[in-house]
């Protein structure tokens, strides 16, 4: 092992330029603010208590966790079926399910964003069919469920390959010996498929929720300018307030929410394998 | 067989950069094989200029027309925002002919980055419009020429708002529960809370804190009773559908939505509203201010100004153009937004940092506010 130590350098040189460096200069500016002329700056806490002592951040916040929860729930229930069947499927079939859910990604976010516009206004597409049937026009966009079917539609693809790929990593016999023991179909699955895909869907989970929740271009694109998550928060402060301490301090308080989220979906997960072995 | 469908697969990708190169490289050597260039040289020092303005908004022909006439290479660079032009300009970059917005000149003046204009060179100047002449941020246009003017107002659908409604109630419209779900906000802290101070009768330029406390308690009101919805550019899509019964729009704007769609017209209260201008201007860095000037002299030719006002649809710094626009048989005769009109109240926009952070940062929390 030790001769191929040398080769992660490059990348140990890329971590520090790109992602230690950025990180510690967040640290700094969030824990500072401008000084006057005599000193560029002096240390403070001011900018965190500023967004945890005002309700409106703090709405803010919990809005965006919200919509970043109710979108990994929808991605898991119509990502988890998929998975399943595409892992069922034949070899040449599974590569062309594979190609069908990732082809989308294949375009711009913004792109593809920008065309859910087109369809969901008021003059839109779906509204011109629904037109047809002398239905509405129901206001589809600039609401919160135009902002969720957005994050749902850009974020289902790495949910399903999370849990398509832990699928087809499992072992078949093992279903086959719980059959054997006498596990009808949904035993099967239940005590064995279930509990050996939950790494898939906890991964699943990380890569949904976390740029759900700091998502900023398609609640701007999609919710109008009057709903306003954490990203855009963030995004105002650093772009048109100009306070970067203050927008520092809030991608901090983010980054630490999102650990303990991490944390915890890292300790469900152990906790459940070790609960299977003892059983 | 795979070997072969990869060096297919090269051959191409070669060939295709190869063309691109020999494109490029085509379309520069054709311009400066204009056959005036040597008198342009001789006259201005150099043939080619550099042209910073926002995008989308200039006619298609304006510049091939003048590089031909002069014989000379106008390089084009479009910007999203006077703050975005403003750091390029700071990073050192050097232009020989600006565009930008009346508060931006007041701070490019500030800090001397602009260059006095020789008038004898714009003699065009004699065609400026009395409503841009002299405005505060440069009283006797010694540094910068008017090259598109306008107000802030109101767009609405005539079908569902009556115009007496709108005189009574001025700003307030949007604030009127009839309306709640139906209106659109303009996306930017300075002209919400422009609509802010003047509903509430004070200056849009004012730094007194009660005054802006109460236009964000007037904001944060109409965010919670109105369901606004706050947009930018899209708004003009959005208007011509006939989505929503009122929105705040910027009168250049508000031209093609009228155009568009018959059923919206434009007003502007009379508490006043902000008026603005984006005029032309030299910074001190200019590599070529003799085809500057030239330029800007072009650019307020008669003929000039009415294909560029045509084709973007705001108003012309031009006098006779206004006339001639607005006039029997006028392109914009029957265009309520084209020509603005114009209150003792409304004022314009003045260079304050800190007042513009002070509403960016109240401004999120407006639009937070539920």
């Amino acid at each position: 092992m030790k001769q191929f130590r040398k080769m992660t350098y490059p990348y140990v040189v890329w971590i520090a330029i790109m992602i230690v460096l950025p990180m510690l200069l967040i640290m700094f500016y969030a824990f500072t603010k401008q000084g006057n002329s005599v000193m560029q700056f002096s240390f403070t806490v001011e900018n965190f208590v500023r967004f945890v002592s005002d309700t409106v951040f703090l709405e803010v916040l919990g809005r965006s966790l919200r919509v970043a929860l109710i979108t990994t729930v929808i991605c898991i229930i119509i990502g988890y079926p998929a998975a399943y069947y595409i892992a069922k499927c034949s070899e040449g079939l599974k590569m062309k399910w594979v190609l069908i859910i990732t082809f989308p990604t294949w375009i711009n976010m913004l792109v593809r964003t920008y065309a859910w516009i087109g369809i969901l206004q008021d003059d839109g597409v779906i509204n011109s069919l629904l037109g047809v049937f002398g239905i509405g026009p129901i206001s589809m966009l600039h609401t919160e469920f135009a902002v969720v079917l957005g994050m749902v539609y850009n974020f289902i693809p790495f949910m399903i390959l999370q849990i398509y790929t832990s699928l087809t990593k499992m072992d078949n016999s093992l279903i086959e010996a719980a059959q054997d023991l006498g596990a009808n179909g949904f035993k099967c699955f239940t005590k064995v498929t279930l509990p050996l895909s939950l790494p898939g869907v906890i991964s699943g989970i990380t890569l949904v929720f976390l740029p759900a929740v700091s998502s900023f271009c398609i609640p701007k694109l999609l919710g109008g300018g009057q709903y306003v998550l954490v990203g855009n928060v963030i995004e105002s402060q650093f772009l048109t307030s100009g306070d970067w301490n203050f927008g520092s301090a809030i991608s901090l308080i983010m980054a630490i929410i999102i650990m303990i989220s991490l944390y915890v979906t890292k300790k469900i997960d152990t906790t459940d394998v070790s609960e299977r072995s003892a059983t | 067989m795979k070997a072969l469908k990869r060096m297919a697969a090269i051959v191409m990708i070669v060939a295709i950069c190869a063309s691109c190169a020999a494109c490029s490289g085509n379309s520069g050597s054709g311009n400066s094989g204009n056959q005036g260039g040597q008198t342009a040289k001789e006259k201005y020092g150099s043939t080619t200029m550099k042209l910073f303005i926002p995008g989308e908004y200039m006619s298609d022909d304006l510049v091939p027309d003048f590089e031909k006439e002069f014989g000379v290479k106008v390089i084009i660079e479009y910007f999203d925002s006077n703050e975005m032009m403003y750091t390029k300009l700071a990073a050192g970059d050097s232009y020989d002919v600006l565009v930008p917005s009346d508060y931006m000149i007041e701070r490019l003046l500030k800090e001397n980055q602009l260059q006095k204009l020789d008038k004898s060179l714009i003699p065009n100047m004699a065609n400026l419009a009395e409503e841009v002449k002299g405005l505060d941020y440069d009283k006797s246009n010694e540094y910068s020429v008017p090259y598109f003017w306008g107000t802030v107002g109101i767009v609405y659908n005539q079908n569902k708002v009556s115009e007496d409604d709108l005189k009574a109630k001025g700003w307030d419209i949007m604030k009127d529960t009839r309306y709640k779900g139906r209106i659109y906000m303009y996306d930017s802290e300075r002209d919400s809370f422009m609509i802010a101070f003047k509903q509430l009768g004070y200056s849009c330029n004012t730094d007194n804190e009660d005054e802006i406390n109460a236009a964000y308690e007037w904001l944060v009101d109409l965010n919670k009773t109105m369901d606004p919805i706050y947009v930018t550019d899209e708004v003009l899509d959005y208007m011509i559908g006939g989505s929503k019964d009122l929105a705040i729009v910027y009168s250049g704007d508000a031209v093609t939505i009228l155009d568009e769609n018959e059923d919206m017209s434009y007003f502007t209260p009379d508490s006043g509203t902000n008026i603005w201008c984006d005029a032309m201007v030299i910074p001190a860095n200019a590599e070529n201010p003799k085809l500057a000037h030239e330029f800007i002299n072009y650019v307020l030719r008669d003929e000039v100004c009415t294909d560029n006002t045509l084709a973007v649809g705001y108003a012309s710094p031009n006098a006779n153009v206004l006339a001639e626009m607005t006039g029997e048989d006028g392109d914009y005769a029957e265009n309520v937004a084209y020509l603005p009109r114009t209150y003792e109240k409304d004022e314009i926009f003045h260079d304050n940092e800190k007042l513009r952070k002070k509403l960016s940062e109240l401004w999120i929390k407006v639009k937070a506010a539920n």
